[in-house]
């Protein structure tokens, strides 16, 4: 038997005793009536009502439907994942499946791609709800294909989390909530820490105007002397490095973003992404307003706020790469048979 | 099946175990295990809840590492060669799991391929399995409707799904009923009459009694030495024993040369002990002579189950014993009733 074989079987095992049952096929079917419901809310929103159809409207509705499958993705994985292992041993069939010429290898192997080509149902589900925004116009290619991808590859890093896990813990119960915690850690603690460190170190800021006054008798326009008041402001740009893994700015920030005739994104990504990116721009702590050497202040439009700021998706799909690879590594390590040392408590069979 | 020829065989044991040992953090489930279970032959594994069986077990099944010493399953030590100890052995755990959405036939066709069967290898392999055990009435029915014995049948073909020369069965017996019983016990004895090693652990002491060739005790973690097996069994032995007067044949037995001591009376009648079974034939040729009509004469309890009984009795006494003695020694080494057996001679295994 190869590895692959041996992998297969696992796979069509897993697929066929964990995955497959009436109720399963029930939730994907809410699933899709859910996606339902968000096309065509967006669709009457950014076709219908505008009467001018938005030529690319559909990159909107395209990228709203990839957010959707992505929280419900997320939300649904850790339960699907986090009982691979300690679920199987609970049912008494881990034992039975350790003693053929399966390896631990292909046994956490099998299990995590189960994990994940299930997450990929919700996925597939969707596609048709895609291929409908792509119809509507407006889609890039790469764009649709790119976020296609990196949705994939978060879905595998959360399967990879639960299965670890599992492996890890001795409670089924445990490792699912556990698996949730880790993915909200990703998605609202990168958050919160980014909010909370921004709030926490701040900066002050010197601000000098000079205000328009009067006008003398020669109709010239008097300024009043420069002001000067200060104020403190709050440095996100220290901290954007938080918000690197999280999921959903991972997906931002690795489609190819597309922008209108005055710099603007065209979808959901572009924004979440110009969002993310404006962090990183240092405060100005100095700033000067004059209203009598009138200079238009000119803020740079969003195309030249991401372009002149770096992407970071990739550092944040290397530390989830790791964060998963690791919990494989690690619930592998505890799976092993024969097993040495067990924590207290725990059971082989 | 066809049986195995001795000179595929490495060993003429396929399980041998040489002070093996495994604890659970201050538990030490088992201290010291050393037997041998030949070919050919189905070997009881016996003794009380928590004498460590189950752990046991698990180290013969390449689930669990020894602390210390050694193990070997068809030759192969479990720890090193994982793989080879898994093609040879098969292992039927106390715990009945299964696959709840499979059914009956799946199940075992995806662990022919789980050991490396191909596709259709492990079709035909199910099909025959559902024979042997005859579950061909459930066979496409999912697991979780089994009912228990059925899901020990299921769990008794999985064990064996690849041929296996030796065979693991953790408690088999408990919670089928008589009749199931009657025919595990066929079924085991023909794989024994096919060469293969079998080892079966049971609290059912009647059911081992009838299908062992020999037994291993397991008390307190050690397995017990052959000593004090031989001490266990020359003990007084219970015979039960009925005539068609029995309150007459009762009140003659001093006279027939039983000392009262030695007789005793439960709810179905009378007790008598004889050192050996050469006492009981001597004794029921003597009343017979004497003109009693005996009706039945019997052992009122079985072979092994007599000396199980008898060890943990024994094995009590040596415990208080030992209590007393630690408390005037605290190095008293609790191990000292025991005495290992000496490593077999591999035979070549190397």
């Amino acid at each position: 038997m190869t590895f692959a074989t041996g992998l297969g079987t696992v796979l069509s095992l897993e697929l066929r005793q964990r995955v497959r049952g009436r109720a399963w096929y029930i939730l994907l079917g809410v699933f899709a009536i859910l996606v339902a419901v968000v096309t065509a809310a967006l669709t009457f929103a950014l076709v219908g009502l505008s009467g001018d159809s938005d030529p690319d409207a559909g990159s909107g509705v395209l990228s709203t439907i990839i957010y959707f499958v992505l929280l419900l993705g997320t939300l649904v994985t850790p339960a699907l994942s986090g009982n691979a292992i300690n679920g199987d041993r609970a049912d008494g069939t881990l034992a039975t499946t350790q003693v053929t010429q399966i390896t631990t290898g292909q046994l956490v192997l099998g299990k995590f791609l189960a994990s994940w080509i299930t997450a990929l149902a919700f996925l597939a589900v969707s596609v048709p709800f895609l291929l409908f925004s792509v119809a509507l116009g407006g889609v890039r290619l790469d764009t649709a294909l790119v976020s296609i991808v990196v949705l994939g590859f978060e879905l595998g890093v959360v399967a990879a989390i639960g299965v670890g896990l599992s492996g890890m813990l001795q409670r089924p119960l445990f490792s699912i909530v556990v698996t949730y915690l880790v993915v909200a850690a990703l998605s609202i603690g990168t958050l919160i820490a980014f909010t909370l460190g921004g709030l926490v170190i701040q900066s002050t800021v010197t601000s000098t105007s000079r205000d328009f006054a009067y006008v003398d008798e020669d109709g010239t326009e008097v300024c009043s002397e420069p002001m000067t008041y200060t104020y403190s402001t709050p440095r996100f740009d220290y901290f954007w490095g938080a918000l690197v893994a999280n999921p959903y700015v991972v997906l931002a920030d690795a489609v190819p973003t597309s922008f209108d005739r005055n710099g603007y994104p065209d979808d959901l990504f572009g924004y979440i992404k110009l969002g993310v990116r404006q962090t990183q721009i240092a405060p100005d702590l100095s700033p000067e307003f004059d209203a009598c050497s009138y200079v238009p202040i000119a803020s740079p439009v969003p195309k030249e706020v991401i372009d002149s700021t770096v992407p970071s998706w990739f550092v944040g799909a290397l530390i989830q790469l790791v964060l998963g690879a690791a919990a494989l590594a690690l619930g592998w390590r505890a799976t092993r048979t024969p097993a040495g040392r067990l924590a207290a408590g725990s059971r082989i069979a | 099946m066809s049986a195995l020829a001795p000179a595929d065989l490495p060993s003429a044991f396929g399980i041998e175990a040489v002070g093996a040992a495994r604890s659970f953090g201050s538990v030490h489930a088992v201290r010291s295990a050393t037997f041998t279970a030949p070919y050919g032959a189905v070997t009881g594994l016996i003794g009380p809840n928590g004498s460590g069986k189950t752990t046991l077990m698990l180290m013969l099944a390449s689930l669990l590492k020894p602390d210390a010493g050694a193990v070997r399953i068809a030759g192969h030590d479990p720890v090193t060669e994982p793989g080879a100890v898994r093609a040879a052995m098969g292992w039927m755990p106390d715990l009945l799991g299964s696959w709840a959405n499979l059914s009956v036939r799946t199940t075992l066709e995806l662990t022919g391929r789980l050991h490396g069967l191909t596709r259709p290898e492990a079709r035909t392999r199910a099909d025959e399995l559902i024979g042997i055990v005859r579950l061909e009435a459930f066979s496409t029915q999912p697991t979780r409707v089994l009912s228990r014995g059925q899901k020990q049948r299921l769990s008794l073909a999985r064990a064996i799904v690849h041929d296996p020369r030796v065979l693991l069965l953790d408690e088999p017996a408990s919670g089928l009923d008589p009749e199931a019983r009657v025919e595990l016990r066929g079924i085991v004895r023909r794989f024994a009459d096919e060469g293969r090693c079998i080892l079966v652990s049971s609290h059912v002491l009647a059911e081992l009694e009838e299908m062992a060739d020999s037994a291993v005790y397991l008390d307190a973690g050690t397995t017990v030495s052959e000593e004090r097996i031989a001490r266990a069994r020359m003990s007084l032995r219970s015979w039960r024993i009925r005539g068609l007067d029995d309150a007459a044949l009762v009140a003659a037995l001093p006279q027939l040369g039983v000392d009262a001591s030695r007789v005793h009376a439960d709810h179905q009648g009378t007790l008598v002990g004889f050192a050996s079974d050469e006492a009981a034939a001597a004794f029921l040729t003597h009343a017979v002579g004497a003109g009693f009509a005996i009706t039945a004469f019997a052992p009122a309890v079985g072979e092994l189950e007599q000396t199980f009984l008898e060890l943990s009795r024994d094995g009590e006494r040596t415990a208080a014993q030992q209590l007393a003695d630690r408390a005037e020694d605290p190095k008293e080494d609790p191990n000292k009733g025991s005495t290992p057996k000496p490593p077999q001679d591999d035979g070549g295994l190397r």
